[in-house]
């Protein structure tokens, strides 16, 4: 027992599990609060809320199953981005670009996916063309902050954060104007489905069982490859040369340099791979078929791309860890939304709580070396 | 303890500082182990061992830095409880670490009243502290400027300001951890003249160190301590090198290794004009080197720290770029020119490089022991099936070369190397590059940091390297070890090559001379 507390991997558990509830704990304080403070919400709503909140989807009775399913689907893209920032900090890099990436994946997909038709080439071809040009892209876009970082040595932070604007801008201006713009639908802010080019992930029958009665969820098998590439991932950093080799050049460049490491080429692939991570994370929502993807990006960032820095920090960077982390806190964002909608609290109030946790992942380092300490001490 | 002794002070109340039994563990190893040490009013007091001893762990538990498992603290015979530097500071203990802690982008002044600004309304009163520092620094013989950036000061400056620091705080008890590891040799002659000063004067001096000439020259008292253990104290007047070493070591220490005849044969590396640029200088910092290394020989490249040492081997080991010139490696029965060459190449067509700076070059300090061990092998057949590490095969060989060297660690080959003594992470280097194929041997200050046991058993590895048939070339600052260990002597001066000595005809003032520039072969001195 007291070896397996010592081993890193337990302490890095405990801390989520310590971070996770610290954020719950603040987050009740919250609700709390305001159930004092504000005459139309009786105190009973807090507990009430509290309970919503740690239910997930199953604080939705019969519409348990169908929000599991749509669940389930926005994970996909969490997992990708919380292994793109965790594989880039394993190599020393901070990747806050995953949010162009991301963008980047999601045009590149949608384009071969809408441009190619598949009354000549069969879907499922498509199909693939369209997520490694997703994953092509945002290689290319995470390379370019790692070619300003290894031969200019610039910060890859700000690199990064202006390449997310950059993106955002790019996208918008490829799509403006664009025979892709739903104009069917007049959904003209949205790019055409690409179920509309019989182009569509491989349910598996998943979205009839995780429905509500006759609507069917999102869900697809893109939950099992993301699953999948986080083993990968596991493995490429942990157990063969070329993670070793990435490692080393994160924590030391010069020692890298010194053993004969291409100490350059290393930090541009970190960034090239931790790109096509987030670019495929969003490459596999956009072909789910029945997205609507808002190409008015210049205005705001996708989410995901930040969540997947929480992600990372509450799994500690495992990668294996990323995909529970990004479970939880789609849980967490399901059982917000519920909150909303079933109390008198506001959806502000359920982003706040959301907020608290992510806010508390951060902690997860701290802890782990607090438990260091302790750990030292206790050795007698 | 068969041959320990221990000296007692002459009356009690001299005691300053006392501790008892003073025991620290860590996991996997027990730094101190009921270590029971007396400092006197006014005295200087060695504290010596090996690497690793527990010399360093024993001084941050006096300055509050690690709490200890068992024993107590006594300063002029009350016990006191030191739970952070602050409170040792309360009680005059002041502190100057190995790696200096001062703000570089603040001058010197700033840096000593940093923490006990006197302050009026808010703003900061530089005059009547400016006052005191340069009174302070009169009266102790420190030399310093006080307006002076840190980090355009040298190594030594940046110690005495560390010392100012310690006299501004009134501390009375001063400790020193390892002081002369960075110094030049002049820097240390000025170190022990401030050094005695400042016993003087009343002030009482703990001095870590395991370079026994200092400690002869400098200190009144020295106590040993070995694994973790104490092992006694001896009067210095009374005692010797031979008998501090074995107190430290546990056996005798051969203080010169004998060796045989070189017997030099092929030319392994041969070095043509060699130059590189200093783009901060604008100048070249290695100017026109040429020189060839035969396999057999330990050849030394001596000269005064900064001199385009560091420079040359960058340049010969591919980790920077040469602005001209030629650098040819025997490959296979061939010389092949390398200049161009990639650092992998060079290391697998037969260099070994034990750099001059093990964490910023040697390791990665957060990698384990293992994964250091295999740094530049990793890729070998024998670690790897597919891309994917045989952790077998690297586990026994590191847990081989572990064994071999003798390198120390709290859980072995699992070891973060951040947390190994800075002596065992340069065995684990050593142990590294001897241990890799190779026909040249660069050295740089391969006993940096190390104690005579240690320094002993690396010089008879570069020996035994040597009779193997392997070319060494070796970068030292220590006069000693150049002349012990070479076979030829080059000086480097200014970037140049200004004389080549045979180190059974010349001595160490000839040297010197060279060394500082005042005599050169082939040119008239100016």
């Amino acid at each position: 027992m007291k070896e397996f507390l010592k081993k890193d991997g337990t302490r890095s558990l405990i801390a989520s599990i310590l971070c996770i509830l610290g954020g719950i704990f603040v987050g009740f304080v919250v609700l709390l609060l305001l159930a004092i403070f504000t005459k139309d919400i009786p105190i009973g709503q807090a507990f009430q809320g509290l309970g919503i909140v740690l239910s997930g989807p199953f604080s939705s009775g019969r519409n348990a199953m169908f929000q599991l399913g749509n669940m389930l689907f926005n994970t996909t893209p969490l997992i990708f981005t919380g292994l793109s920032v965790a594989i880039a900090f394993k190599t020393g890099l901070f990747n806050i670009g995953a949010p162009g990436q991301y963008l980047m994946g999601a045009m590149a997909a949608l384009i071969v996916s809408l441009s190619i038709p598949s009354s000549v080439v069969p879907p499922a071809i498509i199909w693939i063309l369209a997520l490694l040009a997703g994953a092509l892209a945002g290689a290319l876009w995470g390379a370019i902050p790692g070619m300003f970082k290894a031969f200019l040595n610039l910060n890859e932070v700000i690199v990064c954060i202006m390449s997310n604007w950059i993106a955002a801008n790019v996208v918008s201006w490829v799509f403006a104007d664009s025979k892709f713009i739903n104009y069917a639908e007049t959904k003209v802010n949205f790019i055409v489905k690409t179920e509309t080019n019989n182009i569509a992930t491989p349910t598996l029958g998943l979205d009839s069982l995780f429905s509500g009665g006759s609507v069917k969820s999102y869900v697809d098998i893109s939950i099992f490859i993301a699953i999948f590439v986080a083993i990968v991932m596991y493995i490429i950093m942990n157990k063969t040369t070329f993670g070793y080799e990435l490692q080393a050049c994160g924590f030391n460049k010069n020692a890298s340099k010194y053993a004969g490491m291409n100490e350059k080429r290393n930090i541009i692939l970190s960034m090239a791979i931790a790109g096509a991570l987030a670019a495929s994370g969003a490459a596999l929502w956009a072909l789910n078929g029945h997205q609507d993807f808002k190409w008015e990006t210049y205005l705001t960032l996708p989410a995901d791309g930040f969540n997947g820095i929480s992600a990372a920090l509450l799994a500690s960077n495992n990668p294996i860890g990323v995909i529970f982390s990004a479970l939880f806190l789609k849980f967490i964002n399901v059982g917000g939304s519920n909150l909303a909608a079933n109390t008198a609290f506001n959806e502000y109030v359920s982003q706040l709580i959301i907020a608290m946790i992510v806010y508390f992942s951060g902690f997860a380092r701290y802890i782990i070396s607090v438990m260091k300490i302790k750990g030292v001490e206790k050795v007698r | 303890m068969d041959n320990a002794k221990t000296v007692l002070p002459k009356e009690d109340n001299d005691i300053v500082i006392e501790l008892r039994d003073i025991t620290k563990v860590f996991p996997g190893i027990i730094a101190n182990d009921h270590i029971n040490l007396q400092l006197c009013r006014g005295e200087i007091h060695a504290l010596l061992g090996e690497n690793g001893a527990g010399k360093s762990t024993l001084m941050s538990v006096l300055f509050g830095l690690y709490q200890p498992e068992e024993g107590e603290i006594l300063k002029n015979g009350k016990v006191v409880k030191i739970n952070d530097p602050n409170d040792a500071n309360d009680l005059g203990i002041g502190m100057v670490h190995q790696h200096f802690k001062l703000v570089e982008v603040f001058t010197v002044l700033e840096n000593i009243i940093l923490g006990v600004e006197t302050t009026k309304n808010g703003f900061l009163q530089m005059d009547d502290a400016r006052k005191k520092v340069m009174e302070l620094s009169e009266n102790y013989g420190l030399n310093i400027d006080p307006d002076a950036l840190v980090e355009n000061i040298t190594v030594g400056m940046q110690q005495r300001t560390e010392i100012l620091k310690m006299l501004y705080h009134d501390n009375e008890i001063l400790i020193f951890d390892e002081p002369t590891a960075v110094l030049t040799p002049q820097e240390i002659d000025e170190l022990m003249a401030i050094m005695k000063g400042l016993a003087a004067e009343g002030k009482s001096i703990l001095f870590i160190s395991h370079k026994l000439n200092e400690i002869m020259e400098v200190a009144d008292r020295c106590s040993v301590l070995r694994k973790g253990k104490y092992i006694g104290t001896v009067d210095i007047k009374n005692s010797s090198k031979e008998e501090l070493s074995n107190m430290m070591v546990g056996r005798d220490v051969k203080f010169r290794v004998d060796k045989d005849e070189a017997k030099p044969k092929e030319t392994i590396l041969k070095i043509s004009d060699m130059c590189v640029h200093d783009h901060i200088h604008n100048k070249d910092s290695v100017h026109n080197v040429s020189l060839e290394v035969r396999a057999g020989e330990i050849v030394c490249i001596a000269g005064i720290d900064g001199n385009g040492q560091s420079e040359f081997v960058y340049g010969l080991t591919g980790l920077e770029p040469i602005k001209s010139g030629k650098v040819e490696l025997l490959v296979g029965d061939q010389m092949e020119d390398i200049t161009h060459k990639s650092i992998r190449y060079r290391n697998t067509h037969g260099i070994s490089h034990i750099p001059e700076d093990r964490h910023k070059h040697g390791l990665v300090l957060d990698y384990t022991l293992e994964q250091n061990i295999v740094l530049q092998r990793y890729f070998e057949p024998r670690f790897h099936n597919n891309g994917f590490i045989n952790f077998g095969e690297v586990r026994s060989y590191s847990e081989g070369l572990i064994e071999q060297f003798d390198v120390r660690s709290g859980q072995g080959p699992i070891t973060i190397t951040r947390s190994m003594s800075g002596g065992n992470q340069q065995k684990a280097i050593i142990a590294r590059e001897i241990d890799r194929e190779h026909r040249l041997l660069i050295a740089v200050q391969p006993t940096r940091g190390l104690d005579v046991g240690a320094i002993e058993f690396i010089h008879k590895e570069i020996f035994r390297k040597r009779d193997e048939g392997a070319a060494v070339l070796l970068v030292s600052l220590e006069l000693e070890e150049v002349m012990n260990l070479s076979d030829r002597i080059l000086v480097m001066y200014e970037g140049e090559i200004v004389g080549e000595l045979d180190p059974k005809k010349t001595n160490v003032q000839e040297l010197g001379l060279y060394m500082a520039g005042a005599k050169r072969q082939g040119k008239e001195t100016h």
